[in-house]
C-alpha cells in the first residue's frame, strides 16, 4: 500500500479587525432629489461583495428599497475616512458607519416627510417599498421621491446622515498585561481529509467539512461563495503557493503563474459547509465577517491530516511532496495513525 | 520603423489599425480598438484572462502577434451580449455567482464559450478541461465550473 | 520595443533571414518567441514567419509519420490515426495553448516546458531542418544536445515511425496543478514487443536534465526481457542514472532523482 488516508482537524477563535487607533470607519449617505440614496465610502470592495452588503444595510435602515440606494466606493479623494479593506472588518465596521449614517438621514428624511403629511414624525413609518405613511393609516402617504423633492426644493433641507464606527479603547491591565483586542469574534471548525502517496509525497485533497459561526450572515450567497472561494486558497496555502520555493535561499522563484503553484480546477475537492449564525451584540444586524477566516483553518488542519496519514509532522508551509517524502524517509517510512 | 497596416472583423464589425511590428493582439484590442475586456494578466501565457476567439478558436490575445489575425474573425468578451441582454453564459456566471474581483472572467467566459460552441452538453471534467488555462484566485473553481453546467443546461440546473 | 516582422511563402526565404541574422527568431505558435518580447526580450530584433503549407501538414497515413513544425497540439488531438499521441499533446498547455503552441517549437521549450518532445524522443524521432545552406535531417537526441545552436536553423518537420501497437507507447506527466501544470518530470517509453521480449527499448525524460534526455541504463535494463516484475523494478532502479536534473519552482533535483524511479515503476506496469 502506497496511498493512505488521514484526517485533520482546526477551530478558530477570529477577531473581527483590529484595536489600533480604535480601527474607525467612516461612511456618508445622501439623498438625490430623486428619491435616490448614494452611500459614499473609501472602503475597498475587492470583490468579496462589501458593496452588496452596505446597499442592503442602508436600504434596511433606511426603510427603502435597495435599488434606490446606489454604493460609491474606493475613491480617498472624495470619500470619507476608511482604515481599509483588511482583518475581516468590511462589513462589522463599514457597515456599522454606514448604518448610523443611515440612520441619520433617516431621521431627517422622516422629519421631512412629517412636515409634508403635516403630522409628528415620531408617528410615521416607511413601507420598504419607497413610501412613507401615518402608523395604522397607510392612505396617508407620501413617496420618499416627493420627501426628497419637497425637502430639496420646498424645506431647503439635506437628507444626509454622517456615520462613523470606533472600537472603544480598552485599557490594558497594568498587573497583567490583559486587555481586550478586538470587540467581536467569529469561530470555525474545518475537518479534512487527504491521501498521502508514501512513495511521491504528494498529497490530494479528498474533502472538508466546515462549520463557521460568523454572526448573521447579511447575503447569504455571498457568504457562501466566500468560505468556498477562501477554503481554496487556504489549500493553496497549506500544499502549494510560495514565491520563495528554498526559504530562506531567495533562488528559484517562480518566474510565471505556470511555476507559481495554485491549486487547478481538478485539484479542488467536496466541501460541505455549515453557516451557524449567532448574532453579534455590536454587528451591523448582528454581522460578524466571514473573511479570512475561511482560510485559516484549512491550513493546520491539512497539516493534521498528513499527519495522521502517515504519522509525519510537517510545520512549514507550503507542506509540499518533497518535504512529506523527505520526512517519511527520515522516519523509515510511513506510520499510519489511529483513523479518526 | 514603419507601422502596418491591419484588417480584421472585430466581434463582427470590420476594423484597420496600424501596428507596431511586434504588437501583440492584447495591445491592438485595448489600445487601438478599445476594446477593453480582455485583460492583461500576465504576457506569459499563464493566467488565461487575455483570451478570444480567432475564428472561433480560443487563444491567447497577448501571444499571438497582431498582424496574425489579417483577415480573420476575432471575438472578445464584448461580443457576447447581444444588445441589452446577456449571454446564458453571463447570466449563469451572476446567478452561480462565478465572479468576486472579476478579473479572470472574461477570459472564463470566452473558454466557456469555445467549449460549449463545440460541445453544448459538457461534462464536468470537460469544463475543468476547458477552463484550465484560465488562473481564477478568488472563487475556488467550484461557483465557475458550476456556471458553465448551468448554462449548458439552459439554465435549468441551479449549482 | 517595436520588432521586423518578415513574412516568408517559402521556407528556403525564411531560413536564409533566420541564419543571416542572429537577432532573428522564428515565430511559430508565439508561446515562447511572443512571450519573450512581451518579456523585453531585446536580443530579438527581428521575427520571422512562413506561410508555406507544408509547414502545417499531418503525415499520419503510413508506418512512418510526419508532423510539420507548425502543426499545433489541437490538431494532433483531432487527429484519429494519432491517437497513441493525445496523452502527450492534452498534457500541454490548456486549450488556448494547445491552440496555439506548435511541434516545432516544443523542441526549444525550456524546462518545465517541452513534454511533447519528451514523447518524439521516445519515437527515436527525426528533425528536418532548414539551414542558409541547405537541408538536412538530423536525430532528434543530437539535435537536443546542441539545442542552442540551433537557433539559427529553421526547424520544417519531425518524423517517426509509428508504434507497433498502442500499448507499446507509454507517456506520464507528473504535474502538481491538474488538470493543467508544469512538468516536475515528464516519462514516455517505447517498447516494441517481438514474441515477449522488448525489442529496441525507448525511454524518455523531461525535467531531468536541462533538455530531454534518453534514459539508456533503464533502457538496456528493458532490452531483450519481458515486461515483468523483475524487469520493472531493474528498469525503475536504472532511471536516475546519467541525468542531471535541477532545482526549480516545481521541484528540487533530489525530489527528482527520488521519484523518477517510481513513477517508471508505475508507468511501465500500468498503476495509476
Amino acid at each position: 500500500m502506497t496511498r493512505h488516508r488521514g484526517r485533520g482537524i482546526a477551530s478558530v477563535n477570529y477577531p473581527i479587525g483590529m484595536n489600533l487607533g480604535g480601527d474607525p470607519s467612516q461612511a456618508l449617505v445622501h439623498s438625490n432629489p430623486s428619491g435616490k440614496f448614494t452611500v459614499a465610502l473609501s472602503s475597498i470592495d475587492l470583490g468579496q461583495g462589501m458593496k452588496s452588503v452596505t446597499r442592503q444595510i442602508c436600504a434596511e435602515t433606511l426603510g427603502v428599497p435597495v435599488e434606490d440606494v446606489y454604493v460609491d466606493t474606493a475613491d480617498s479623494d472624495t470619500g470619507p475616512h476608511c482604515m481599509g479593506s483588511f482583518a475581516s472588518r468590511g462589513t462589522h465596521r463599514v457597515g456599522n458607519a454606514v448604518m448610523a449614517a443611515a440612520r441619520e438621514a433617516r431621521g431627517v428624511m422622516m422629519e421631512a416627510a412629517a412636515e409634508e403629511l403635516e403630522v409628528n414624525a415620531a408617528d410615521l413609518e416607511t413601507d420598504g417599498r419607497g413610501n412613507i405613511h401615518v402608523k395604522g393609516a397607510p392612505h396617508r402617504s407620501i413617496s420618499t421621491k416627493d420627501v426628497a423633492i419637497a425637502a430639496q426644493f420646498k424645506q431647503g433641507k439635506t437628507i444626509s446622515g454622517r456615520g462613523i464606527f470606533l472600537v472603544p479603547l480598552s485599557d490594558v491591565d497594568p498587573e497583567t498585561g490583559e486587555m481586550s483586542p478586538a470587540t467581536c469574534y467569529a469561530h470555525a471548525c474545518l475537518v479534512a481529509e487527504v491521501e498521502v502517496d508514501d512513495e511521491t509525497g504528494e498529497v490530494d485533497m479528498v474533502r472538508m467539512d466546515s462549520a463557521y459561526e460568523l454572526g448573521r450572515a447579511l447575503n447569504p450567497r455571498l457568504v457562501e461563495q466566500q468560505l468556498v472561494g477562501g477554503a481554496w486558497m487556504g489549500v493553496s496555502h497549506a500544499l502549494y503557493e510560495t514565491p520563495e520555493p528554498y526559504y530562506p535561499e531567495p533562488v528559484h522563484g517562480p518566474r510565471d503563474f505556470v511555476e507559481y503553484l495554485m491549486p487547478g480546477p481538478g485539484d479542488i475537492c467536496p466541501h460541505d459547509i455549515a453557516v451557524l449564525e449567532r448574532p453579534a451584540p455590536d454587528g451591523p444586524f448582528g454581522a460578524k465577517g466571514p473573511g479570512e477566516m475561511c482560510a485559516n483553518p484549512v491550513l493546520p488542519a491539512v497539516a493534521n491530516a498528513i499527519f495522521n496519514a502517515v504519522g509525519v509532522r510537517i510545520d512549514d508551509l507550503p507542506i509540499t511532496p518533497e518535504k512529506v517524502l523527505r520526512a517519511i524517509k527520515a522516519q523509515g517510512g510511513a506510520r499510519p495513525q489511529p483513523r479518526r | 520603423m514603419a507601422k502596418t497596416p491591419l484588417q480584421f472583423r472585430h466581434n463582427g464589425r470590420d476594423v484597420a489599425i496600424f501596428v507596431d511590428g511586434g504588437t501583440n493582439l492584447l495591445v491592438a484590442l485595448r489600445e487601438l480598438i478599445g476594446d477593453m475586456t480582455p485583460k492583461f494578466g500576465c504576457g506569459q501565457g499563464g493566467c488565461g484572462t487575455c483570451s478570444v476567439l480567432i475564428d472561433g478558436e480560443l487563444h491567447l490575445s497577448c501571444l499571438t502577434l497582431a498582424e496574425t489575425v489579417a483577415g480573420r474573425s476575432v471575438e472578445t468578451l464584448d461580443g457576447l451580449k447581444e444588445g441589452p441582454n446577456l449571454h446564458p453564459l453571463q447570466r449563469a456566471f451572476a446567478d452561480n455567482f462565478a465572479a468576486q474581483c472579476g478579473y479572470c472572467t472574461p477570459g472564463m467566459l470566452m473558454a466557456a464559450k469555445a467549449l460549449l460552441d463545440r460541445n453544448p452538453q459538457p461534462s464536468r471534467a470537460e469544463v475543468v478541461e476547458a477552463i484550465s488555462g484560465n488562473i481564477c484566485r478568488c472563487t475556488g473553481y467550484e461557483p465557475i465550473i458550476n456556471a458553465v453546467l448551468a448554462a449548458a443546461s439552459g439554465g435549468r440546473a441551479r449549482a | 520595443m517595436p520588432v521586423t516582422v518578415k513574412t516568408f511563402t517559402s521556407t528556403h526565404d525564411a531560413a536564409a533571414a533566420l541564419s543571416s541574422d542572429r537577432s532573428a527568431r522564428y515565430l511559430g505558435g508565439g508561446t515562447l518567441v511572443m512571450r519573450a518580447l512581451n518579456e523585453g526580450d531585446i536580443s530579438i530584433s527581428t521575427v520571422v514567419r512562413a506561410s508555406d503549407h507544408a509547414m502545417t501538414r499531418i503525415d499520419a497515413t503510413g508506418s512512418r509519420i510526419t508532423l510539420g513544425a507548425g502543426v499545433t497540439f489541437a490538431r494532433i488531438l483531432v487527429e484519429r490515426d494519432l491517437a497513441f499521441l493525445h496523452a502527450p499533446a492534452r498534457s500541454i498547455g490548456g486549450p488556448a495553448v494547445r491552440n496555439m503552441g506548435t511541434v516545432g517549437g516544443n523542441l526549444f521549450a525550456p524546462v518545465p516546458y517541452g513534454d511533447f518532445t519528451v514523447a518524439m524522443l521516445a519515437l527515436d524521432a527525426t528533425v528536418s531542418v532548414q539551414g542558409g545552406l541547405g537541408g538536412r535531417e538530423i536525430a532528434l537526441d543530437e539535435f537536443l544536445q546542441s539545442r542552442d545552436r540551433q537557433t539559427g536553423v529553421l526547424v520544417l518537420a519531425i518524423s517517426f515511425a509509428k508504434p507497433g501497437s498502442a500499448e507499446a507507447f507509454r507517456y506520464r506527466k507528473i504535474a502538481r496543478i491538474k488538470p493543467k501544470g508544469g512538468a516536475v518530470i515528464t516519462l514516455a517509453a517505447h517498447l516494441p514487443v517481438n514474441g515477449s521480449r522488448i525489442v529496441g527499448a525507448r525511454v524518455a525524460l523531461g525535467s531531468m536534465a536541462p533538455t530531454p534526455i534518453r534514459a539508456r541504463a533503464a533502457e538496456r535494463a528493458l532490452e531483450g526481457r519481458s515486461l515483468d516484475a523483475s524487469t520493472i523494478s531493474a528498469a525503475a532502479a536504472a532511471a536516475v542514472e546519467g541525468t542531471s536534473p535541477g532545482d526549480n519552482a516545481l521541484a528540487s533535483a533530489w525530489y527528482r532523482r527520488e521519484i523518477v524511479g517510481v513513477h517508471l515503476k508505475r508507468l511501465l506496469s500500468g498503476q495509476e
